[in-house]
């Protein structure tokens, strides 16, 4: 998620109060952005990535003015008609479908304003953005252009002078060679013709996603402001542009509309900055939050989150424009409980009869782990995660299908284990400086490949024993499965041969109805020697489905 | 050494005697003090025996212990050097026995000249005038010096006892403050018998027929022996090793009690599966396709099996239109093309969320209210450190039914926190794809003075819920992971150690006692 970092002076300027660092790091997570901590000239904080709007100070500030009391209520954020218009060419619609634009005047770009903005512009291209690739933002000199402006395509070799260069270059050079393009070239991937926004005399204001043209650079003097916001999704562009436009109008710029033709004959003005409206049962905040509040009470706890509702049964609530996350009324009840203050409510836990219990595999595992350990055996807690090597390599069995994940970050941890012995292995080679014996068990899930399940793969609970020891052997091993079996009243039939793990002559596997239930035996010598043991060990694994399934 | 405070009868100190110490009181009778070693000889016993018998009859006051000191002495290797080349005072004496010297000529050519004049000037063998350096009259007429003859004595392969040196003491402490000569103790031990003891001495043959049990064994039992025989009494206080039991893992037990606490506020387990279809782990949870937390970076995801089958149609393109336009759900959606092919694909499981709303999937109405609980491992595509996990576990809870409140969740969940013992938490704005209200639980960490984060909450949003059980009906939702707590409890500073299974760590790990 992302951070943001905030100067506190500009801050207190913005909110038009001396505030403490020590009340904003105790009242600012209860306003929903997380503290992070302070910093020699301000503070961080953590944004939730459903509200870009606190990605600005100007924004953060908005809201924590209205929050606190001080500030309650709608703003209004008027926009001015225009002659500016844009042209979407139908060749740009199939690349990257989507733009809109602003004008912005009267902008006093100062120290405080340009770190906002680059900051926020920067945020919201990694998070909103998805790295430039949803939403890409542009700013330019209004100065320079020559309007109407032409959202279109234009072949690799052809050339203009980017941000930054002396000199003019072509698309290719620049995908190849700038940084910038570098980093989002994979944005344009396998396009023939790469989305360019030009003035009415073909000069270049900006490559998107990429880079910007040095025609419109902005400087210190610059006081006027063409805004392009491209991308994929036209809601997620529409709302980027929003919370740029009201970030500025937050500092006392003057929003100007922009009219966006489209191929299709359609027209989008833009920006829209008007609050629009949803309908909030005030019965659904009460029956939701549990805790009794009149219409009157929910309007007022609403103005403390920037709304204006009108009061009634079914309030209408005006959502101000920059609030990209409301989707749905719970969204507004949401609100109305942060404003309300979530420290606020008396926790209560209600009379609700339901059937309880303990799912029955996990209740006989239990059982069996208690009974393992009057054997004086320890219990091991293993990962699940493991690898061929130690799946089947060191334990000598030959490779079989198992779950292997396709993006691991560890080669230790790729697969799913299909067996526990391995696991229980390896915790024997680590823990060779300890004294012996070192007797072990564990019960717990392997997870095996199964056609027949939702996803071919399907979960399974096993148990397994290691006797670890100078004279551990086969007849220790054998004696422990009968009792396990004998206090169950269960009788298994044993058949010589087994796993590749054992010493051949020295396994078994045993069989319940019919079905495998255990196998057993003294771990083969080469084996040991895989996993650097010098003391014997015999072992047993047990399908614990299998013995539940005997008992039920 | 406890000694027995309580005054006893010689007859029936001898009564309680061990064979070992008879034997020890019997050789002392006559000779009345030996040496251990000398006591071993005598007795037949290994030193070890004859000690610890010792030992045991001098809690019974029948002996004491004397030590004597003995002291040795042995040449530093600067000591050997000048018992090999001549004390430097001495040589500077020799040479000045033919006349006064210049000091500013000896500098260049008198090894030692600092220490040598130091020592002649103290021992007033020699005067200094004017820069010339010339013999008394005491310096004159000396032969070897009783430091020279202490040095010749020393000069030996094995330290020499002090009792060779007689009458030389006043030297050898001089030559110990030159560091010459080294000193070094050692102690014998003495056994002498007490007056007492000598009262006790004749009951021992009286006595001798009684049996000292140490052992008790089946056949004394048996025999009936053990009536005539006195138990060896033990100093119980002595320290005595540990066992080393068979025992629960302490994550394990651990499971265990958030298991029974769950089932005591009257919740019913659910299982599912690891492995799972992206359908389940994100795609009924709201979340859209092109979401970061479906990174790659995070969710493993799997090369065999790739992708799976998707469940009930009816129910998917629920989902889909639900994230495509709201369905009817009250919501806008993600305003976006659901594609079913991404999920069906399969990923291991990234929080036990994922069984939570398959345990909504298959409920019907009219199985509500219900209350669900969960324990079980996920998995994040970590690379392994002392602060991260790919795997771990984590406890889902949700309450669903008509009427449960947000306040229900603060309810729940505050009684979970104050389950695992924490008492100073807070709840507050969070923000999960899926959830709304959302809600962080964080406890206050008395030690650092900072909020800890413990876990995510909620309500399920209306976009999860009825696509999947077909009524828009409130559900509460919790995912706890509870390794930090753990940590904190075990005081365990790296996450591994939790899963290390190291066995000095699982030996001694204290037992979960909730």
């Amino acid at each position: 998620m992302p951070v943001i970092e905030v100067n506190l002076e500009d801050f207190r300027t913005l909110i038009g109060r001396d505030v403490e660092i020590s009340e904003l790091s105790e009242r600012m997570p209860l306003m929903g952005v997380s503290w992070e901590g302070e910093l020699e000239e301000g503070f961080h904080i953590e944004v939730f990535p459903n509200r870009p709007d606190l990605l600005s100070i100007e924004g953060l500030a908005r809201a924590y003015a209205a929050w606190t009391g001080e500030k309650p209520g709608l703003r209004d954020y008027p926009v001015k008609k225009s002659d500016y218009v844009v042209n979407v060419e139908k060749k740009v619609v199939s690349k990257r479908p989507w733009f809109v634009t602003a004008v912005v005047k009267n902008v006093d770009f100062d120290d405080p304003l340009i770190r906002s903005i680059i900051q926020m512009q920067e945020k919201l291209h990694v998070t909103h953005g998805r790295k430039r690739r949803k939403v890409a933002i542009g700013l330019h000199n209004l100065k320079p252009i020559e309007w109407p402006v032409a959202y279109t395509t234009k072949p690799p070799e052809f050339k203009f002078r980017p941000l930054g260069e002396r000199f003019e270059k072509d698309l290719n050079w620049i995908l190849g060679e700038m940084p910038k393009g570098k980093e989002y070239a994979w944005t344009v991937e396998g396009f023939d013709e790469y989305p360019m926004i030009l003035d009415n005399k073909g000069m270049v204001c900006s490559m998107p996603p990429i880079i910007n043209g040095e025609y419109t650079r902005i400087d210190e003097v610059t006081n006027e402001l063409f805004v392009d916001v491209t991308g994929t999704d036209l809601k997620a562009i529409q709302e980027v542009l929003n919370v740029i436009c009201t970030t500025f109008a937050d500092r006392g710029a003057e929003v100007y509309e922009v009219t966006n033709h489209y191929p299709d004959g359609s027209v989008l003005v833009t920006p829209n900055l008007e609050p629009w409206v949803m309908e909030l049962e005030n019965e659904y905040v009460v029956k939701t939050l549990g805790f009794d509040l009149t219409p009157e009470e929910t309007a007022e706890e609403l103005s403390k989150m920037g709304y204006h509702a009108e009061i009634g049964p079914i309030l209408k609530v005006k959502v101000p424009s920059y609030r990209a996350d409301i989707m749905h009324p719970i969204d507004l009840v949401e609100d109305v409980a942060i404003a309300y203050g979530y420290d606020k409510i008396e926790p209560e836990i209600p009379d609700l009869f339901s059937e309880a219990g303990e799912d029955h595999l996990e209740v006989f595992s239990r059982g069996l782990r208690n009974f393992l350990v009057g054997f004086g055996l320890i219990e091991v807690v293993t990962f699940m995660m493991s690898n061929e090597d130690k799946l089947f390599h060191k334990m000598n069995i030959p490779v079989e299908p198992i779950a292997v994940t396709s993006n691991p970050k560890m080669e230790a941890y790729d697969s799913l284990r299909n067996r526990l012995l391995p696991s229980i292995m390896e915790i024997l080679s680590y823990n060779k400086h300890h004294p012996y014996p070192q007797n072990l068990y564990e019960i717990d899930d392997v997870v095996l490949l199964d056609p027949s399940t939702e996803t071919g793969a399907k979960s399974h609970r096993r148990l397994a024993v290691i006797l670890c020891h100078a004279r551990a052997n086969f007849s220790e091993i054998k004696a422990l499965m009968n009792s396990i079996l004998e206090n169950l009243e269960l009788e298994a039939v044993i058949e010589e041969g087994g796993w590749d793990c054992f010493i051949e002559g020295r396994r078994y596997t045993a069989k319940l109805n019919g079905e495998p239930l255990c196998w057993a035996g003294e771990i083969k010598p080469e084996v040991l020697g895989n996993w650097e043991l010098e003391i014997p060990v015999s072992a047993l694994e047990m399908d614990v489905e299998v013995l539940f399934k005997a008992i039920s | 050494m406890v000694r027995l405070v309580r005054p006893m009868k010689p007859m029936d100190v001898a009564a309680r005697l061990h064979e070992n110490e008879r034997k020890v009181l019997l050789e002392l009778k006559d000779r009345g003090i030996a040496t251990t070693e000398e006591l071993s000889q005598l007795t037949g016993l290994s030193r070890d025996a004859l000690e610890k018998a010792s030992d045991w009859a001098e809690t019974k006051g029948v002996v004491a212990f004397k030590e004597q000191v003995s002291l040795f002495y042995e040449l530093t290797d600067e000591g050997r050097e000048y018992a090999r080349d001549g004390l430097p005072e001495h040589n500077l004496r020799t040479l000045l026995v033919h006349g006064p010297l210049e000091i500013s000529k000896l500098k260049e050519t008198f090894k030692g000249l600092n220490i040598a004049l130091a020592w002649i000037r103290r021992n007033n063998w020699a005067s200094i005038n004017r820069g010339m350096i010339e013999l008394t009259d005491a310096g004159t007429d000396i032969g070897d010096t009783p430091a020279q003859k202490v040095l010749q004595k020393l000069t030996r392969d094995t330290p020499v006892a002090g009792t060779e040196l007689d009458g030389a003491e006043d030297v050898l402490e001089q030559l110990q403050r030159r560091k010459l000569v080294e000193r070094t103790e050692s102690v014998v031990r003495f056994v002498e018998i007490t007056d007492f003891g000598k009262e006790v001495v004749p009951y021992i043959e009286s006595t001798k027929s009684v049996q000292i049990i140490t052992q008790l064994t089946p056949e004394l039992l048996h025999s009936g022996e053990w009536k005539d025989s006195q138990f060896q009494r033990y100093d119980v206080t002595l320290p005595a090793p540990s066992m080393k039991p068979g025992k629960r893992h302490f994550m394990s037990q651990i499971i265990d009690y958030i298991r029974r606490f769950w089932v005591e506020l009257g919740f019913k387990e659910m299982k599912g599966e690891y492995l799972e279809l992206n359908f389940w782990n994100f795609d009924a949870l709201f979340q859209p396709q092109d979401h970061p937390a479906r990174d790659l970076a995070d969710t493993f995801y799997m090369k065999t099996p790739f992708s799976g089958h998707l469940p009930d149609p009816k129910m998917v393109d629920q989902v889909k239109q639900t994230h495509e336009n709201g369905w009817t759900t009250g919501s806008k959606g993600w305003q976006y093309k659901w594609n079913p092919e991404i999920s069906a694909q399969n990923c291991l499981r990234t929080h036990t969320t994922s069984l939570s709303v398959n345990a909504i999937a298959k409920l019907r109405p009219e199985d509500l209210p219900a209350k669900f609980f969960s324990v079980g491992r996920v998995f994040r595509n970590e690379t392994i450190d002392w602060n991260h996990l790919a795997e771990f576990y984590q406890t889902d809870g949700i309450v669903i039914g008509e009427g449960v409140t947000f306040r229900n969740l603060q309810g729940y969940l505050k009684a979970y926190l104050e389950g695992l013992g924490l008492k100073k938490f807070r709840f507050r704005p969070a923000y999960f794809p899926y959830t709304e209200m959302s809600m962080e639980a964080e406890v206050f960490i008395e030690e650092k003075g900072v909020w800890m984060e413990l876990f995510g909450s909620g309500i399920f949003r209306p976009e999860v819920v009825k696509p999947l059980i077909g009524i828009d009906v409130p559900v509460l939702a919790w995912g706890p992971g509870f390794d930090r707590l753990i940590m904190q409890s075990y005081k365990v500073k790296n996450i591994r150690e939790l899963y290390s299974n190291d066995i000095g760590l699982l030996r001694r790990a204290k037992l979960w006692t909730e």
